[in-house]
């Protein structure tokens, strides 16, 4: 492993000022499940320059708000918002969906901005392969084993799948995340946040997070009434896998009536993916058996599969019928 | 890499598919061949190609973009300059093109289009990537001093000649344009 030096900054202004002195040479260090893993890899991209946020205040809590909401401090470990009565009572779906990140063990220390922000698993870039996220200028999971890391939504240049569970399951709350930048403190929905693949201060990266910016926090609006929602993931090992494919889905009910619907997968393309297409379907329908067919007839019509992924497509879809026939129950 | 100022291209797997069957006889063809031994036979059947060749979805667009980001566009191929000349107006992509170098205005083949291509450009083969889908294109960019970049568009295939050591790959056209802003972002952030 390469030399490293941490910082131990105790205010995120101060954090936000070392960020900046070091530029891409430095990176948040928190929960550290995936930053200290690319270090003990030795990959070119990892940073020289750790900024250790463990021990600012107020990045860790979860909170609710006067109107009914709730915040969730960015560096609160993800086993502490699986044991959240209050998330419990307000979000069950994002309960189940982080009972379903890894495992217990990684819980206990994995953060929520951790793993909003993780870096792609592709067994490639994890290898040491100089790929366009470490130092290359190629994609290896495009032309090699892209069964289970990558994209089956095309790609631009990086074809990897975005790994996180999180900003899935987060989205059909219509969450927001807080940033703290040099310029204060700046407020994107999770959909801005993890737009897939893009340039950001010359690296690619699915989040749109500069070096000298820190994640402090996300707010989820209050819980609508009449809303049903379910967190599906299939993965080849139960315990602690990444998705093959996902889906958090939310339907606004008015007896059995939708009045309004989020579907969105993951594990399936470089971003947690909208499917406003059948969001739009659905809404307006009277919830039955027989919508399943005609949301799985509509989901996913841009598929674009690499060689050997198009069955994310199928469990993508069949998630979907899964899923509202467990609203439907 | 150094910032790309220019593209080479070659048509041939880069901008259309090119019917498998007679053209592929005529690449072994051109591989065992002299330079100056080409017969108006061989360029029949390369205009024969050419008419059987379809265009890739994504070259238009691609290639739209590449101008409007002043990237200098050249085409640099071993066809003869009838065939090449089907090819573009056929396609109507005559217009994305500073320059045209074909084996008969180039007065050679494999390299000789590409080194023509660059001094007439008056670029630096460091500034200029070359595209192409085969491990000859690879060779004949390196010899020519630009980056060879790999068009992967038969994953297998590619898999084979990422094995040569391109300088990068793409799965489509239409990521030249961020591959060069990649490479422009990274120049200005300087070394890490």
């Amino acid at each position: 492993m390469k030399k490293i030096s941490i910082y131990k900054p105790s205010t995120v202004d101060e954090a936000i000022q070392i960020l900046s002195q070091h530029g891409t040479s430095a990176a948040v260090y928190a929960g550290g499940t995936d930053l200290l893993i690319r270090l003990k890899n030795r990959l070119e991209q990892a940073p020289t320059y750790l900024v250790d946020i463990k021990k600012i205040d107020h990045l860790r809590f979860i909170k609710e708000d006067p109107q009914g909401g709730v915040e969730i401090g960015a560096a609160t470990k993800l086993a502490e918002l699986a044991d959240s009565r209050l998330l419990q009572e307000k979000y069950p779906m994002l309960v189940e969906a982080v009972n379903k990140i890894s495992s217990p063990e990684l819980r206990n220390a994995s953060t929520l901005g951790g793993d909003l922000l993780q870096e792609v698993w592709c067994q490639y870039l994890r290898g040491g392969y100089s790929c366009w996220r470490n130092g290359g200028y190629l994609c290896y999971g495009a032309i090699g084993d892209n069964s289970y890391y990558h994209s089956a939504m095309g790609g631009r240049l990086c074809y990897a799948v975005y790994p996180g569970d999180a900003a899935t399951a987060l989205i059909p709350f219509d969450a927001r995340a807080k940033l703290a930048t040099p310029q204060g403190v700046k407020e994107l929905s999770i959909e801005q946040l993890v737009p897939g693949d893009l340039l950001v201060d010359g690296r690619i990266q699915s989040h749109v997070v500069r070096f000298n910016e820190i994640l402090t926090s996300v707010v989820i609006p209050p819980p609508k009434p009449g809303v049903r929602a379910s967190f599906e993931k299939l993965r080849p090992r139960g315990v602690w896998d990444f998705a093959m494919a996902s889906l958090a889905i939310s339907l606004q009910l008015r007896d059995k009536t939708i009045d309004d619907a989020r579907v969105v997968f993951g594990g399936i393309a470089g971003r947690p993916l909208r499917e406003t297409a059948v969001e739009t379907v659905l809404k307006g329908k009277i919830l039955s058996t027989e919508l399943g067919e005609q949301a799985m007839s509509m989901a996913l019509a841009n598929a674009a599969p690499l060689k050997y992924n198009a069955t994310k497509i199928d469990m993508a879809k069949g998630l979907l019928a899964s899923g509202l026939a467990k609203l439907n129950a | 890499m150094q910032a790309i100022e220019g593209i080479l291209i070659e048509p041939v797997g880069c901008l259309a598919e090119f019917p498998p069957g007679p053209f592929q006889w005529y690449w072994n063809l051109l591989q065992s061949m002299g330079e100056s031994s080409f017969s108006p036979s061989v360029e029949a059947l390369e205009i024969e190609a050419v008419n059987a060749a379809s265009i890739y979805a994504d070259a238009v667009p691609a290639l739209r973009e590449l101008r409007a980001m002043g990237v200098h566009l050249s085409i640099a191929s071993s066809l003869s300059e009838a065939a090449i000349a089907r090819f573009l107006e056929k396609h109507c992509l005559g217009e994305f093109f500073a320059a045209v170098w074909n084996r008969d205005n180039a007065g050679g083949v494999r390299a000789v289009p590409l080194v023509r291509a660059v001094q007439c450009a008056s670029l630096q083969p460091q500034n200029v990537m070359f595209l192409t889908d085969t491990a000859e294109g690879i060779k004949i960019a390196r010899s020519a001093g630009v980056h060879p970049v790999l068009m992967m568009n038969d994953p297998d295939e590619a898999r084979r000649l990422a094995m040569h050591n391109p300088a990068g790959g793409v799965v489509s056209l239409h990521e030249i344009s961020d591959f060069i802003r990649l490479i422009a972002a990274q120049n200005s952030r300087g070394p890490r």
